[in-house]
């Protein structure tokens, strides 16, 4: 028995040429990985019902912040006949515009230009806009103060219908129902804390805020990623949906935490 | 006797210390080493988020989806969510969970059948803990948990989420309503995430 005799002799390569093989190697599998994983993907999202194509990457996220605000101001002429020149509307049921988050309407924008948020209105408009108009107008609607001012044709804040509702709609707004299940508005949509893309709520008109509302619970809209609005709207009765609109839109979500209304 | 004299300033420890230094060190191997362990700890913390690029996403395996973009295809969809049938009999849950909210928010199970949950986080890290009970299942981002469950009794089981994750987390909680098997329907993909089909 040739106990010495080698099959293969030993390599005399550098040790850098073997550096150079194994990482030449490893490129040429991830290659093949990501080409092989690509075609097994090709077809996934065949019948997944998508909510909504907007995704809270890093990339997005700083892609929909970094508008340029003049050019905004350009374009976002065309919104003021609705939307209102100081981004108060003159109707109930048209969103202010002033004081909302920059994401969450360029989120809104994206999902009217893809058709996953349905408006007769704004789905041609948000259609019309090119990327980066949504980017710049969002950049300049997202920067209007929301300070009072009389001389302007808005309607909020409109007063409450019901002031009784003023209770329920401070409870809900500050510590939610945790019997239901229901988790308090501001946990989400401020003052206290916001989740990525949520808009705040502090200056929105309360009919607007009502229709949505419904909408979210008739599940005639449906671009809430991963579903918490149709679920919450769905576990609210219609009177507390009256209540919580209404208290928005009446400005109260402006004071801190509960100390409207609260008993 | 004169003493030897002292030839190296660590002598005075007693040989082991003298041997254990002058020991021979590839240094080249060990800065190989050093260096590849080094470049391997980058690939996680680099960008975590991402590892629906594919050949993280084939390393880690299909047990990791994405918690930004769940909504956007794969196992946790919307249309996957809730419980389903399989052909043995068993039925799969799979649940996400969002601050502050598990979706779905009410599932209808069968009873004295195995109950396999698979839960997801898109967000912070969550606790779906049944009340009464010490079972919790964590929910996790960018990883799935399973659990293994088999109710016996028909009723109301509710759940709340017991790890702390924001402003709304006290009133994070869900039902897992438990029917009789004969009376377990057959869900289409609109009713799974709900309890009102009956």
């Amino acid at each position: 028995m040739r106990r010495n005799k080698r099959l293969i002799p030993q390599s005399s390569r550098s040790f850098y040429w073997r550096l150079r093989t194994a990482i030449i190697l490893a490129l040429a599998l991830a290659a093949a990985f990501t080409a092989t994983s690509i075609l097994l993907h090709a077809g996934d999202g065949a019948a997944e019902r998508i909510p909504s194509y907007v995704a809270w990457t890093p990339e997005n996220i700083v892609a929909a912040s970094s508008g340029n605000a003049f050019r905004g101001s350009l374009l976002a002429k065309r919104c003021d006949h609705c939307h209102g020149a100081e981004g108060f509307s003159s109707v109930g049921w048209t969103p202010n515009l002033a004081g909302m988050n920059t994401l969450a309407i360029w989120k809104q924008l994206q999902d009217f230009r893809s058709r996953k948020r349905t408006s007769r209105a704004m789905g041609p408009i948000a259609e019309s806009l090119s990327a980066r108009d949504v980017v710049d107008v969002v950049a300049y609607v997202s920067a209007l103060p929301v300070f009072p001012d009389p001389q302007d044709n808005r309607v909020f804040p409109q007063a409450q219908a019901d002031a009784a509702h003023s209770a329920i709609a401070s409870r809900l707004i500050t510590f939610g129902d945790g019997e239901r299940g229901i988790p308090p508005c501001q946990a989400c949509h401020g003052p206290v804390a916001y989740k990525v893309g949520v808009p705040s709520l502090m200056t929105q008109n309360g009919e607007y805020l009502l229709n949505q509302l419904e909408a979210f619970a008739n599940r005639t809209r449906t671009n809430d990623i991963n579903e918490p609005m149709r679920v919450i709207a769905g576990l609210l009765s219609e009177d507390e949906r009256h209540a919580i609109a209404e208290y928005y839109g009446a400005g109260l979500g402006l004071q801190p935490a509960g100390a409207a209304g609260a008993k | 006797m004169v003493p030897a004299a002292v030839e190296h300033p660590l002598q005075a420890f007693g040989n082991r210390v003298v041997n254990r230094i002058e020991r021979n060190v590839n240094w080249r191997k060990l800065r190989t080493i050093l260096v590849t362990a080094f470049l391997l700890s980058l690939i996680p913390a680099t960008r975590y988020y991402q590892i629906d690029e594919p050949l993280l996403h084939w390393l880690r395996g299909p047990n990791h989806p994405d918690p930004l973009t769940l909504h956007l295809g794969g196992e946790f969809a919307e249309n996957n969510l809730g419980s389903e049938q399989n052909a043995d009999g068993s039925v799969t849950v799979r649940m996400i969970a969002e601050q502050y909210l598990f979706v779905p928010h009410c599932i209808l199970v069968p009873a004295g059948v195995p109950v396999h949950l698979r839960i997801t986080s898109a967000d912070a890290v969550h606790s779906l803990a049944f009340i009464g009970t010490d079972i919790a299942v964590k929910a996790s981002p960018g990883a799935v948990r399973e659990a293994q469950l088999q109710f016996s009794n028909p009723g109301e089981y509710k759940t709340a989420c017991r790890e702390f994750c924001g402003a709304g987390h006290y009133a994070m909680r869900s039902a897992l309503k438990v029917v009789p098997k004969e009376q377990f329907p057959v869900l289409s993909g609109d009713e799974r995430g709900t309890c009102a089909a009956q």
